[in-house]
């Protein structure tokens, strides 16, 4: 009975809270396979195979990480899956290559200029993978403790007690660890490694002294060892850290000099050179592997002439990672210029991209695309109704029914219905507005509106 | 003389005194830096520090080898550390022994040991009860590449500390002799001074 009543409480536990769902959470890769070539659905990505296979390509040459300073161009109309192949890209390439993701507008802030927020793109684009000494804390977990303050507002208060055959130790956990731990969801019993310096959690297996625990483990469960000797020590660690890291490090002003210095986030040439100096020194002598990385910016027609002639000279640097940028304009002013150019992009930057088309996707794609969505947003749709959305996707856009999906989920649970009928998505469909028949409305009633100019016609609004 | 001493010898040295106590700062080859600390009237060392450096560059910490350890600052940004309960060590040198001092340490005498390891020539604190498990360093010895030996370790428990002594051996009292000579000689200044004068 108590054993039955312990593996319940267990059960709770290892139900994960539910993820946010973001517009690409159901991507995972690029769903290519071993070849290369794209299969047609896989890892969340649906149609777009010859995009995906350039994607593919692209992702070849990071790997290889020998050309540095490729930029690519990803160009297609509004919801053609341009921003979902770069996240699939950045899925692809794992989490130890640099993978930085901007939209063309972040670049304009008064705390810096525009160049130094594309240096600073840049440079967190390229990694240095470097060894270092660094402090280990290796055991099997006794306990976690994790306590919110009984008043619900303050910062979470964190205990982990580890131990390996020969000791026992408590460690007090700041709120980001406490978040790490959390994420990973560490047990007891686990065996885990944490590094002191940057709080990396990894997951060794689970103690052999554990292995009874459960009649039943998953099939990648891994037994391993208790630990040996001290809880602590100094091992030589690989980690990966990027160029703007090093520079932060670096350039911040240490003792009473840091009073008179008015941190505006720019960080000193010098410092850079510095640095690059330093990084090629430790790549002469094996201490250190560079990794150049991705750097994706979205709605570039959003940069300026100025980033656009200093994108020009910073590709040619083979420190440069590779850059690949999005945009659905088609031949519109260069921003800053009066000149027009196809994608608001300068030719001569053209001229060293290499330009991947996205295309419309059909029906039958749209109707998977849906349906990956549906089943991401955890909403069960009949046959029929799905069959509807995917019409209504055709003649409006896929991102007005994607919006349907919740929308008319949420009608159907109102009416406990287990699975969304045509009825729930017509509804939605009347209470929403979709921009066509958003523009529709307006200029059926725009007399009614406010500041209206009667008959004149409006102004073209200045986007650019 | 040793080359641990050619070394201390040639190194650039900053001194200053504050009452009986003479700091020196160390700037060995390497980019290493080592302050030390000298009781005058005693001559013995009261703390000795080193700084770490790191890799990728940034500002270091001291390591504290020897005497009480810095109080530790609450960053924000702690990630973890040992929880305030937990035994910590702090170091001693006196004159004719090397001192450990294990705090929060509450289980009684005869649960201890502390035993030489040859090869890696390191002190091993256990505990039967497999709560607590130590190794120690120790640099004194290891910088004149002198051998630890058993019959030199000695240890009592007292008000929840475990203290550990060893028995300084005769290479390193004369080591020690001749290095405090030499910082007396040291030209110090005194901590009042400044170079320049502060309105």
């Amino acid at each position: 009975m108590a054993v039955a009543a312990a593996a319940k409480v267990q059960e709770v536990r290892e139900i994960t809270r539910i993820e946010r769902i973001g517009a690409h959470s159901h991507i995972r890769g690029l769903g290519l396979d071993d070849s290369l070539e794209a299969r047609h659905v896989s890892q969340g990505m649906v149609g777009q195979v010859a995009a995906r296979r350039a994607a593919g390509i692209v992702l070849q040459m990071v790997r290889d990480g020998r050309i540095a300073g490729r930029a690519v161009l990803l160009a297609g109309q509004p919801g053609t899956g341009k921003t979902a192949i770069a996240t699939g890209l950045a899925h692809a390439l794992g989490y130890d290559t640099p993978f930085t993701s901007m939209a063309g507008s972040e670049i304009y802030s008064l705390e810096m200029s525009k160049t130094e927020a594309l240096t600073q793109a840049i440079r967190k684009s390229i990694g240095v993978r470097i060894k270092e000494e660094s402090e280990i804390i290796e055991g099997e977990v006794v306990e976690v403790q994790i306590e919110r303050p009984a008043t619900g507002v303050g910062t979470k208060v964190g205990k982990l007690i580890l131990k390996s055959t020969d000791m026992e130790t408590v460690y007090d956990l700041g709120g980001k660890m406490i978040d790490s731990i959390l994420k990973e969801k560490v047990q007891s019993g686990d065996v885990i490694t944490i590094d002191k310096a940057t709080g990396k959690i990894s997951r060794l297996g689970r103690s052999f002294t554990r292995a009874r625990d459960y009649d039943a483990t998953g099939q990648q469960t891994r037994f391993v060892q208790c630990p040996e000797g001290e809880l602590q020590k100094r091992k030589e660690v690989v980690h990966t850290v990027t160029l703007h890291e090093i520079d932060v490090i670096n350039s911040r002003t240490h003792g009473f000099l840091a009073l008179f210095s008015g941190d505006t986030g720019e960080i000193k040439p010098e410092v850079r050179e510095q640095i690059n100096g330093k990084v090629a020194e430790w790549r002469e002598e094996g201490k250190a592997e560079i990794i150049p990385g991705v750097l994706f910016i979205d709605e570039v027609h959003m940069l300026d002439i100025e980033c656009f002639s200093y994108l020009n000279r910073a590709l040619e640097n083979e420190m440069s990672p590779i850059v690949i940028m999005a945009t659905n304009r088609g031949i519109t002013r260069i921003r800053g210029t009066n000149y027009h150019s196809p994608h608001g992009i300068p030719l001569d930057l053209l001229d060293r991209m290499i330009i991947v088309p996205t295309v419309p996707y059909d029906e039958k794609e749209l109707k998977e695309i849906l349906s990956i969505r549906c089943e991401e947003e955890d909403v069960q749709l009949e046959d029929k109704a799905l069959e509807i959305l995917t019409k209504i996707c055709t003649e409006t856009s896929l991102r007005y029914a994607i919006q349907l999906i919740t929308t008319s989920g949420l009608i159907a649970r109102k009416r406990k219905a287990p699975e969304v009928g045509i009825e729930d998505v017509k509804k939605a469909y009347m209470l929403f507005y979709d921009e066509s028949r958003s523009i529709q409305y307006l200029t059926d009633y725009q007399k009614q509106f406010m500041f209206d100019q009667g008959d004149e016609t409006v102004a073209s609004m200045d986007t650019s | 003389m040793t080359d641990w001493f050619t070394t201390l010898k040639n190194a650039k040295k900053t001194c200053i005194q504050q009452g009986n106590l003479r700091k020196v700062h160390f700037a060995l080859p390497n980019a290493k830096e080592m302050v030390e600390e000298y009781n005058m009237d005693t001559g013995v060392v009261t703390r000795r520090a080193w700084k770490l450096k790191k890799e990728i560059g940034g500002e270091g910490d001291w390591f504290i080898e020897v005497g009480d350890p810095d109080p530790t600052v609450l960053k924000t940004d702690t990630l973890i550390k040992e929880n305030s309960t937990q035994p910590f060590i702090s170091r001693r040198i006196t004159k004719k022994h090397l001192e450990w001092r294990i705090r929060n340490l509450p289980y009684p005498v005869d649960v201890y040991s502390v035993q030489v390891d040859n090869e890696k020539n390191v002190l091993i604190v256990r505990t039967n009860n497999k709560k607590y498990y130590k190794i120690l360093n120790v640099p004194e010895l290891e910088r004149l590449n002198l051998p630890l030996q058993q019959t030199n370790v000695q240890f009592t428990h007292k008000f929840n500390t475990l203290i550990i002594t060893y028995e300084k051996p005769i290479m390193l009292m004369d080591f020690e002799k001749t290095l405090f000579e030499e910082i007396r000689s040291l030209k110090a200044r005194k901590d009042t001074e400044m170079d320049c004068k502060p309105s």
